[in-house]
Order: structure tokens, then C-alpha cells, then sequence
């Protein structure tokens, strides 16, 4: 059960908060610039740089889902966040992810998923 | 482990306190890359050098005895040595906490470098130790608590997962649907707005209680923005979810926790907000601010899809509040505080006003773009970012007003860029699924079924099933997305508005374009064009409502003094209304001053009948239109109802007089009725034809011209509208503008402009004209009013007289002279004497009892002090319309000759000492007063004074002259037939001649009388005689008429017309030239 976890916001009612765009994980912008994000900062590189959170997440979300249990819960399977740290996770990301960022999913042979539930199959 | 201790280890990579020397000693040429790497290191680590070299001193002194974490970095330390299993397992150790690639290739480059590097030159003796440390820190490792393990692990699990591989994403999605192993989901009610803090509650509580006895056994929470007051709860029991939100506020476990079934699991992560996509084009509204509610269109959409930038109609306020400094800065600032009053309107930009409100500076320009106020402003528009959330994306609903505008905005800035009208059709796609109603005649327009035609079976949700009409789909039912069906019409249907502007309207289809459909209004007669979703079929006609404002149809309205109407036609905010003339119009609500009540209102038909509202008659003439009374107007008029006649909605209007009963009465009269008795002509009051039916009488106050003399309208004239109680409504002579004031601030204004309160002296004002009655009786010599008069002036002050009405009879000849500084004059002419004529009853009162009483105590009226007649205005106030007249002289008045006795003249003496009339104004008619004064015989002076205001004829016959008649110079004048009524005398060869008159033979009539004139032969008909007047002051003249008449005077001064001259007793006086004769006091009387 010990599992690593993202910090969790102070606020849930912030406005502040942000949602990755690829992983859908749900910090406030102040951890987002200390520690980037905590699934895919290799690729999004948001540590210490606020443009880059600003292009890689949004506020634009709806749903939170706590993730506690990740290899476990359904939920997190279904959202694809399975992998990923405990955290608070949006269940919809409105926006896409910067093209560099696709740009470099796509050389690596992963697909990307927008997490706004535009395509579904 | 924390990021310093990774730091530091780093530092001891890089400085490892024992190799230095060796490496220094020879193996620097061998291995240049080696060092050139380590270079490299060592630049990197520079800054932490210091630390790391107390640590390492510490840990040299720590070692062999110290244990735990110390421990555990000194055998990272000793990585280069050991070239076996450490050496990889520590690369990903470093690896895990490096900030960034970069530093992890730099940092593994140097490590591997240095083990080869160190694989080459063995040092036994710290091999040796090596070993033993190994062993020693299995050992360690063994001690440490099995948590810490198992965290070591768990990091280094996560390691694995920092690299994105995105290894689930080539999962379909359906293969991720739950299936029974998985762990159910719980719906857990909850206070509305607390689920996102409960799912993050659950979150911190399942976090801190990760290692207690009773960790959470949820595997996860989650809630949507659109399930309000609930969360879901994703776990194997409900007994797990239970103690997990046990102790939560705002969790209502005492209701029931709910398990959702396994098929919903996937549609609880799936609900999607409607329409939350914007795409280039669409239209928004903007949600707060300034342009709240503005339409705006996107233009594009940031990468985030957070911001969307609009471009939209400006509001600038072209009419800043001015501020104190003239600064451009400050200026400007107030432009953007728009916040307070009245947000300006809707308006294009344009360079030249803004320009000329704000000043040259306050816009810069940008190739096309201007920037005023830090936003920019493209084509007219203004062209901003606004975050999505500040928008409204549903129910957009543009109107086509708006669209118009943006298009003309857009068409000003360049013609092609008009806007397409198939983007609103596309925003207002989504509403119209909202509005399709099971029977409509819809046709699809999009997708696979393109083109099918049918009605609306059922709507479920998105999706409307259509019973097909035509061809090979005909019985079989097509379900379709709502979004791409849209109601049909086609021209000639008749179509009913359902919302929007338009609402209510109906109409028959002309034509149809895509989804906006044309029609001619039925109401207005006029093109609308709509959408198709706003509209539906319907076979009514009209609005649906009848009532707007406060009026219905088929009311009785009255629309002017004159004219009524009925209410036939409802529009959106006018009627049509039938007039008792019978024509139509179309008014405003605002227009009806008041709605009539004709419930109780009668007429007689044609029978003789009683025609009374709601009986069915028949017009017994003319069409004979058969209708329901719907109203009686006046007892004459009857409006009626009929459906079947289409003309002016089924009403029109007739003579009741032309009307049969339908169904006769059972209350017909009788042969024997006294008609007379229903004749309201006859039961008095006058009332037929005044128009004024059920009212009392017209407000005295209507039509009274008046000054307010308080508030902000002080100082206007105008005319009263219309009274309430103590206000009235005055229509001001300026500015065309009608307002409501208190009566109390309003004064009477009398044509010669004095003012006077306003109910007191109305009555005279009002009186007269409206009861002809008393004209009569005021022209009658009532002997009552001379009497009453008569003390009074014998009293010689009016103020002693215990009369009233003798006051008020007196007043206008006061009133006349108040210009004179005499205090009675003033007195008079003022409040007392209105004072006391207001204590006279009112005028109808007084009507009905003595004419001669309302006469005089009509007498303030504002015609008879201006007329200023003395007494004479006793009689005449009863009769304005006479006393313009008055000014030209006594004459003309006709009146005055009726009046048997010279009576109301007599008393004037009693006046004449006053010095109130001074005045030598031969035109103003109170100077009558000043000769009859002198005048001790009534009869001749009557007559006399008549003509006052110029010279008479027979002036040398005059009485008052007769004494000093011998001695006037006279000239000849008139002999020559030039003159009207004057035959030549003598061949007019005296005509020019002066002499002065010796003496008058009387003859036995004024044509025969001659004067002897000095140097003249023969004697001079005095009609030829004029008066010479002076041409020096010298001499003495005698005053002719007017005042001083028939005094003579020296001559003191003189000029223009007018000459100073001294009375006896040295009174001097101003006269004019024409008032006066030269006079030599004959000789005979010097002795």
C-alpha cells in the first residue's frame, strides 16, 4: 500500500488548481513550479518554469478523482492513471497538450489520449 | 531521502577523498577523457565542495562505528571501487533524484568513466576494506526496519513510471470497462457543494492513515461537477466506504450508501458537460463585465483551450466624466473605471471620436490594429482574450439584430468578410433540439438520413424519432440526433413566433431559407424573418395575449377630449382602436389617457327600447350588421361586436338610434313612459353632448393659465392639463413638456401678467364664459349693485364699507391706478381686494341666486383690471368679452349706455382727490374718472366723457372750457373740403388763419355755432377751429382735456411733444402738446 503520492492541494475549492493535460494529475500551480508533475515531468518539464505549466495545464477540468489506491481501483484503471502516483486526478482535461510535447509522444510510439473524452473506443 | 543528501552524494562522487592522488599522480595522461569529464563534475558540484568536505571529515571519523544513514551513504560513497552489483543499482539510485537529463547523463558519464577508470589500478588494501564494509552494511541492511525497505522499493518502482511511457494508451477503452473482479463504486450523498472538498478530504484522510491500524480501504473517491451532492466511492465493500467517510463533514451517511451497478461505473466517468467546446466562428456571450451579456464571436482558441480570444462590439464611453486635472493620464484612467451609472453603449470603434473624447495620445496604432486603453481594436470591433470561463457557450441564441450588426461592422471594414449566417444556424443548433415538439414537421439535414422529411414521433434525450413522410422510408420510424433535424416549413404555412423578439407574432410564410424562415406578420403586415426553431405551426391568429398594459382588448378607451375607442387589435405594445367616427388608428398605451366604464351606460334603439352593453342587436338601416354591444358611447353611439365580420376584427360602431333589440325586452315601455325622464339632456345638468358624461363638472382650474412659482420649473408659464386633488398637471409654454406639480406651487397669471394664487381668483376667470346665464344678469343695471356701491364711495374710502361685493366692485379701478404710488391703490390692487373677493362664494353658487351679486363678485377677474374701467367694472366683469374695448374708449361700449342713470358715474368724485391718478395718459380709460370728477353735473359730463381720449369737435363747447374760452388761439382748419365731414367754407381762404377767439355765438346746433375769432371775418364755425398749440414755453395755455382739463396754465418748459406746466398753486406737470391750447387771458378779465 505504500505507495509514492503526489501533494496533495491544501484547497480543494482553490480556483487555482491545475490539471496536467497528460496525466490529468490535479496540483496547484506552486507545486506544479517545485516539482513538476510528478508522471510526466520528463516530458512536460514544467519544474520551475510557469510558462510551461500555463501551456501544459489548465484549470479547465471536471471531476476529481482521488486516486488513493491506483494498481487497485478500477477508476484509476479506467482513466488510465493506473501507473501513476496517488494523487488527485481530473476526470476530464479540457485542452491538449502542447505540440512539442504530442510531438515527442509520437517519436516515442505512444499514443496520445486527450483527456477530454473527445475520442473514446 | 532527501534532495540534500542526494546532493551531497553527488559531492562525494566527485571528491572521493580517496583517489586523488593516484589519480593525480600518473594516470592523468592516460585517461584525458576521464579527467576532462571529472573537470566537468567538478564544476558542477563547485558550490557544494564546502559541505561535502565537512561531511566527509564526518564520515571519516564516523566510520567503522557509525551506523544507519551514515552508513548507508558511506557505502554509496564507495561505489568506484566495487565494480559489482553497486555500481548499477547506485547509477539508478543518482538517476532517480536528478533534476534533469542532462544531469543525469553528466553524472553517469563521469561515474562509469571513473569505475573503468579505477577498474585499471587496484589498491588491495582498500579493496580489502571494501569488502568488510560490504559485509558490514548487509548486516545494516538486515536492521533496517522492513517499512524502510519497502519504501526503497516502492521508489524505485516509481523511478520506472517517471519515464512516460504512456503504456496504457493503446488499451481501447471498452477493454477497460469493469468487470466483477474490480471493486464496486458507492454513491455517497452529500451536502451540495462539498464533494470536491470530500474527495479531497478522503484523499488526505486515506494518506494519513496509510500506516495506522486501520488504514482506508477505498481504492478511490471521485465526484463530477454535474452530479450535485454526491460522490462516489470506489471500494470492495460498503462497509470499507461506510468507514472511510465516517466523520466527514457534510457526508450524509445516514443516507443510504448506494452501489452503482457495474454498467453505470463507466457513464459516471464519462458525463461531459454540454457544449463545452468553442470552436473558431461560434458565437458567446460574455458573462460579467462591462459587455455582460454582449454577443461576441471567437476568432481562436488558445492551445489549452483556456482563453479564447473574441472580437466583439466596444463599449466605450464616449462621454467620460470629466476630471479635475486635464492630464492625460488621469483621464484616462477614469475612462476604464466605467463601473458607475450606465454602461455605454454598444458602438463601433471609431478612431476620429475616441480620438477626440480622449485625446491624440490615448490611441496608438499598429498596421491595422488600434490599441486604446490596452486593447486592441480591429475593423470596429474590439478584439479581446477572455477565459472560457467567463463565457457563455450554451444557449447563446444570437439574435438576428445582433448578427446584422456584427455583419455591418464587418461589411463597413471590408465587404467580403460578411458574416455567414450558417455559423448562428450552427449556435443555435443546440437550442433547437429544446425546442421540437412530438408533431412537428421536421427534416433532417445532416448525416446519413440527409434529407428525410417527417413528423416527431418521440424525443428521447438527444435522439428524435421521425415517422418519415414520402418515399421508400414511408412506416418505417428513423431515429436521429436531434442536433441535425430542424422544424420545416414551407411558404404558406401559417406559423406562430415562440420566442425571441418576435414572440406572439403570427403570420403566413413567404419564404423559407435554410433554417430562417420568412413570413408576413398577420399583425403588422410586415417581412419578419426568424428561425426555424423559434417558430411553430399555428392556426391562431393574433397575439396570444390580449392585454397589454393595462388595456384589453374591446376596451372602451378614451383617446383625446373628444374621442373614444374600442380596443379591436392587440399588438405587442399598440392597439387598434375604432373610434366613435369610425376610423381606425393605431395607438399607444401611453396614448389612452384613461379607459371608459360603460357597464352602467343605456340607449335607446330605434323601438324606443333600452339598449344596454352585451344585447344582441341588428342595425335596422344600412348593412344591418348584426353584433353584441360591446359598448355605449355617450348614449349615441354603440360599438359592436361580430365575429363573423372580419373588418376591424368583428367591431364597429353605430347609432344606438339605428339598433334593434334582437330578442326584445320584457321591460319594453310602456307607450305612456315618460321618455323625458331617460333624457339626460332634460334631467338637467346639461350633461348630453358636454362630453363630459359621468363626470361632475370640468375642473374650474382646466385651462387657467399659469407660473409655477417653486422648484425647479419656477419662473415657467404654462397651462393646466388637468387637476388631481392638489396637484395638477401644466403643460409649460416652453419645451412642449407637460408636468405634474403641486397646486401650491402654482399662481394664476393674469393676462397682464400679475400673478395670483390659483383657486382664489378663478372663479371670476372661469365663470363667465362657462355660464352664459350670468351674462345677462351682469348686464343688467341691477339696482342692488349700484347701491351697494354707492356707500362705499360715498364713504370715500372702500375699505370702511361693511360691503364686500361694493370692495370687490371697486377693485379693478383700484387696481387700475395701483400703478400710482397711492396705498389704497396698492391695497386694492392687491391682496386685500382679492382677499375679499375671495371670500365671495363661489361663482355657481352665486350664479343661482343674484346675478347681480355674481357679478360683482366676479369682479376680480384678471379681463377687468386690466381693462381698468372704474366701476364700470362691476358691471362689465360679468363680460369679458367686452372689456378689450374699454381701451379705446367709453363709446364703444355699449353697455354703458344701457344703464339707465348716470349713477355709477356720479360717485367718481369720491375718487378724484386721490393722487392715484396722476396719470395724464389720455388712452388709458381710468383718466374718466379724473374728468368726471370735475364735472359736478352728471348729465353733460357723461356725455362728454365719452370721448375723453382726444379732442373733440365741439371742444369749444365743452363746459369745462367755457370759462376760459375767450382767449384760446384757434386756427382755421378744414375749410378746404380736405377733411373728412368738413365742407370747404369760404373758399378756404382762411384756412391757415390764427386768431383768438373773441367770443362764441351759440346757434341750435354745434354745426351753426360760430366764433368770433380775432383777425378773422366772418364769424368761424367752430368746427372749423383747432386748437393752436404752443411753440415757446411762455405764455399760458389751457389743458383741453384729460387731466387738469379746463385749467389754465403757464408754461414752464417744453419739448418733444410734451410741455412742463404750472398749475396754480405751482403745480407742475408734464401734458402732451395735443392736451393743451395757448390761451391769452382776455383783457376784459385782467380788469
Amino acid at each position: 500500500m505504500s505507495q509514492p503520492s503526489a501533494s496533495i492541494p491544501t484547497a480543494a475549492r482553490t480556483r487555482q488548481l491545475r490539471a496536467c493535460l497528460l496525466c490529468s494529475i490535479i496540483q496547484t500551480p506552486v507545486d506544479f513550479r517545485r516539482n513538476g508533475c510528478p508522471n510526466c515531468e520528463e516530458l512536460m518539464q514544467m519544474k520551475g518554469s510557469p510558462d510551461r505549466i500555463q501551456a501544459c495545464t489548465t484549470t479547465y477540468f471536471d471531476g476529481i478523482i482521488a486516486n488513493i489506491d491506483p494498481e487497485q481501483s478500477w477508476v484509476s484503471r479506467w482513466q488510465r492513471t493506473s501507473k501513476y502516483v496517488r494523487g488527485m486526478y481530473a476526470v476530464r482535461v479540457k485542452g491538449r497538450i502542447p505540440e512539442d510535447v504530442e510531438a515527442e509522444l509520437d517519436s516515442r510510439g505512444i499514443k496520445y489520449r486527450p483527456r477530454d473524452q473527445t475520442d473514446q473506443d | 531521502m532527501s534532495d540534500i543528501e542526494d546532493d551531497q552524494q553527488y559531492a562525494n562522487q566527485s571528491s572521493d577523498p580517496v583517489r586523488p592522488d593516484e589519480e593525480d599522480e600518473g594516470m592523468e595522461e592516460e585517461r584525458p577523457r576521464q579527467k576532462s569529464s571529472k573537470q566537468r563534475r567538478r564544476e558542477y558540484n563547485e558550490e557544494e565542495e564546502e559541505e561535502e568536505d565537512e561531511d566527509e571529515d564526518e564520515d571519516d571519523e564516523d566510520e567503522g562505528y557509525s551506523r544507519g544513514k551514515k552508513r548507508q551513504k558511506r557505502a554509496h560513497r564507495r561505489p568506484g571501487v566495487n565494480r559489482f552489483l553497486d555500481v548499477e543499482a547506485e547509477v539508478d539510485d543518482d538517476e532517480e533524484d536528478i533534476e534533469d537529463d542532462e544531469e543525469a547523463e553528466l553524472a553517469r558519464d563521469a561515474f562509469i568513466a571513473d569505475v573503468a577508470g579505477e577498474g585499471d589500478e587496484d589498491d588491495l588494501a582498500r579493496r580489502s576494506l571494501h569488502h568488510a564494509r560490504l559485509d558490514r552494511r548487509e548486516r545494516e541492511l538486515d536492521d533496517q526496519d522492513l517499512v524502510r525497505i519497502a519504501r526503497d522499493i516502492s521508489q524505485r518502482n516509481k523511478r520506472s513510471t517517471a519515464h512516460y511511457t504512456g503504456d496504457m494508451n493503446d488499451i481501447p477503452q471498452r477493454l477497460l470497462m469493469p468487470d466483477v473482479k474490480d471493486a464496486n463504486l458507492w454513491q455517497v450523498r452529500c451536502k451540495p457543494g462539498r464533494e470536491r472538498d470530500l474527495v479531497f478530504s478522503l484523499m488526505r484522510k486515506a494518506i494519513d492513515l496509510e500506516f495506522s491500524n486501520r488504514p482506508l480501504q477505498i481504492l478511490s473517491a471521485f465526484q463530477r461537477d454535474s452530479l450535485v451532492g454526491m460522490i462516489y466511492v470506489e471500494a470492495r465493500s460498503q462497509k470499507q466506504v461506510a468507514e472511510a467517510c465516517n466523520g466527514l463533514v457534510g457526508v450524509y451517511l445516514s443516507r443510504s450508501i448506494n452501489l452503482v451497478p457495474i454498467e453505470e461505473m463507466s457513464s459516471l466517468l464519462q458525463i461531459k458537460k454540454q457544449e463545452l467546446t468553442v470552436t473558431p466562428g461560434s458565437w458567446v456571450r460574455i458573462r460579467r463585465g462591462k459587455y455582460q451579456g454582449d454577443l461576441a464571436q471567437v476568432m481562436d482558441i488558445t492551445e489549452n483551450g483556456e482563453e479564447v480570444g473574441l472580437k466583439f462590439i466596444p463599449r466605450i464611453d464616449l462621454n467620460p466624466k470629466d476630471e479635475l486635472s486635464p492630464d492625460g493620464k488621469k483621464r484616462k484612467k477614469a475612462g476604464i473605471s466605467v463601473n458607475t451609472g450606465v454602461r455605454p453603449p454598444q458602438r463601433f470603434f471609431s478612431f476620429e471620436d475616441v480620438v477626440k473624447v480622449y485625446g491624440r495620445k490615448s490611441v496608438s496604432k499598429r498596421n491595422q490594429v488600434f490599441v486604446f486603453q490596452n486593447d486592441t481594436y480591429k475593423d470596429g470591433f474590439i478584439e479581446k482574450d477572455y477565459k472560457i470561463s467567463g463565457l457563455i457557450l450554451e444557449n447563446v441564441n444570437p439574435t438576428l439584430d445582433e448578427i446584422t450588426r456584427f455583419a455591418r461592422g464587418a461589411d463597413v471594414a471590408d465587404g467580403e468578410n460578411s458574416v455567414d449566417l450558417s455559423i448562428i444556424a450552427e449556435a443555435s443548433r443546440k437550442a433547437a433540439i429544446a425546442v421540437l415538439q412530438p408533431g412537428d414537421h421536421v427534416e433532417v439535414f445532416e448525416g446519413e438520413q440527409a434529407g428525410v422529411r417527417g413528423t416527431v414521433e418521440t424525443i428521447a434525450q438527444d435522439t428524435v424519432t421521425i415517422n418519415p413522410v414520402g418515399v421508400d422510408l414511408e412506416g418505417q420510424k428513423v431515429e436521429v440526433p436531434a442536433r441535425s433535424v430542424r422544424k420545416r416549413f414551407k411558404p404558406g404555412d401559417h406559423v406562430k413566433v415562440m420566442a425571441g423578439k418576435n414572440a406572439d407574432e403570427t403570420g403566413l410564410v413567404v419564404a423559407v431559407s435554410d433554417n430562417v424562415v420568412t413570413f408576413i406578420s398577420d399583425m403588422s403586415m410586415q417581412e419578419v424573418s426568424v428561425f426555424s426553431k423559434d417558430l411553430r405551426e399555428a392556426s391562431e391568429v393574433g397575439a396570444s395575449t390580449n392585454i397589454v398594459g393595462n388595456y384589453e382588448l374591446h376596451d372602451l378607451v378614451q383617446l383625446d377630449q373628444q374621442t373614444v375607442g374600442v380596443i379591436f387589435k392587440t399588438e405587442r405594445d399598440s392597439f387598434r382602436v375604432l373610434d366613435q367616427n369610425g376610423q381606425t388608428r393605431l395607438v399607444q398605451p401611453h396614448q389612452i389617457s384613461m379607459r371608459r366604464d360603460s357597464n352602467r351606460a343605456i340607449a335607446t334603439d330605434s323601438e324606443g327600447h333600452e339598449l344596454r352593453i352585451n344585447d344582441n342587436v341588428k342595425e335596422i338601416d344600412g348593412e344591418g350588421r348584426k353584433g353584441r354591444v360591446l359598448h355605449i358611447h355617450q348614449s349615441f353611439f354603440a360599438f359592436l361586436h361580430n365575429r363573423d365580420i372580419a373588418e376591424n376584427g368583428g367591431v364597429f360602431i353605430t347609432r344606438a338610434r339605428s339598433l334593434a333589440s334582437l330578442a326584445p325586452k320584457g321591460n319594453a315601455m310602456k307607450p305612456g313612459t315618460d321618455l323625458s325622464k331617460m333624457n339626460p339632456a332634460m334631467s338637467g345638468g346639461g350633461m348630453v353632448g358636454s362630453g363630459n358624461i359621468g363626470r361632475g363638472p370640468r375642473d374650474r382650474l382646466i385651462g387657467v393659465s399659469v407660473t409655477v412659482v417653486k422648484g425647479p420649473h419656477k419662473g415657467y408659464n404654462g397651462l393646466i392639463k388637468d387637476t388631481n386633488g392638489p396637484v395638477a398637471r401644466v403643460e409649460l409654454n416652453t419645451g412642449n413638456k407637460v408636468i405634474t406639480i403641486d397646486k401650491d406651487k402654482l399662481r394664476r397669471r393674469n393676462p397682464n401678467g400679475k400673478l395670483e394664487p390659483l383657486e382664489g381668483g378663478g372663479f371670476g376667470g372661469m365663470g363667465p364664459p362657462r355660464n352664459p346665464g350670468s351674462f345677462g344678469a351682469g348686464r343688467t343695471p341691477n339696482p342692488y349693485a349700484q347701491l351697494s356701491r354707492t356707500p362705499a364711495w360715498g364713504g370715500g374710502v372702500q375699505g370702511r364699507t361693511p360691503n364686500p361685493y361694493a370692495d370687490g366692485g371697486r377693485t379693478p379701478a383700484w387696481s387700475s391706478s395701483s400703478r400710482t404710488p397711492n396705498p389704497y391703490a396698492q391695497d386694492s390692487g392687491r391682496t386685500p381686494a382679492w382677499s375679499s373677493s375671495s371670500k365671495t362664494p363661489n361663482p355657481y353658487a352665486s350664479d343661482s341666486g343674484s346675478g347681480a351679486w355674481g357679478a360683482s363678485s366676479r369682479t376680480p377677474n384678471p379681463y377687468s383690471s386690466s381693462g381698468g374701467n372704474s366701476g364700470g367694472g362691476t358691471l362689465g366683469g360679468a363680460t369679458p368679452g367686452h372689456q378689450p374695448d374699454n381701451s379705446d374708449g367709453w363709446s364703444s361700449e355699449p353697455w354703458a349706455w344701457t344703464v339707465p342713470t348716470p349713477g355709477p358715474w356720479a360717485p367718481t368724485p369720491a375718487v378724484a382727490p386721490t393722487p392715484a391718478s396722476i396719470s395724464y395718459n389720455a388712452k388709458t380709460p381710468w383718466a374718466v374718472s379724473d374728468m368726471t370728477a370735475e364735472t359736478p353735473a352728471p348729465s353733460g359730463g357723461f356725455h362728454t366723457s365719452a370721448d375723453e381720449d382726444e379732442l373733440p369737435n365741439e371742444w369749444l363747447l365743452d363746459t369745462d372750457l367755457k370759462s376760459k374760452r375767450r382767449g384760446l388761439s384757434v386756427r382755421v382748419s378744414g375749410t378746404m373740403g380736405s377733411s373728412p365731414g368738413l365742407w370747404i367754407w369760404d373758399d378756404g381762404r382762411h384756412e391757415g388763419l390764427e386768431g383768438k377767439i373773441l367770443g362764441v355765438q351759440e346757434g341750435t346746433t354745434f354745426e351753426n355755432t360760430t366764433a368770433m375769432v380775432s383777425g378773422i371775418e366772418p364769424p368761424v364755425p367752430i368746427k372749423y377751429l383747432v386748437p393752436v398749440r404752443p411753440k415757446r414755453a411762455r405764455g399760458k395755455v389751457v389743458v383741453l382735456y384729460g387731466k387738469h382739463k379746463g385749467k389754465d396754465a403757464s408754461l414752464r418748459d417744453g419739448g418733444g411733444g410734451v410741455w412742463l406746466i404750472e398749475l396754480e398753486n405751482s403745480v407742475l406737470d408734464d401734458i402732451p402738446e395735443d392736451r393743451i391750447c395757448l390761451w391769452e387771458v382776455p383783457a376784459s378779465d385782467l380788469n
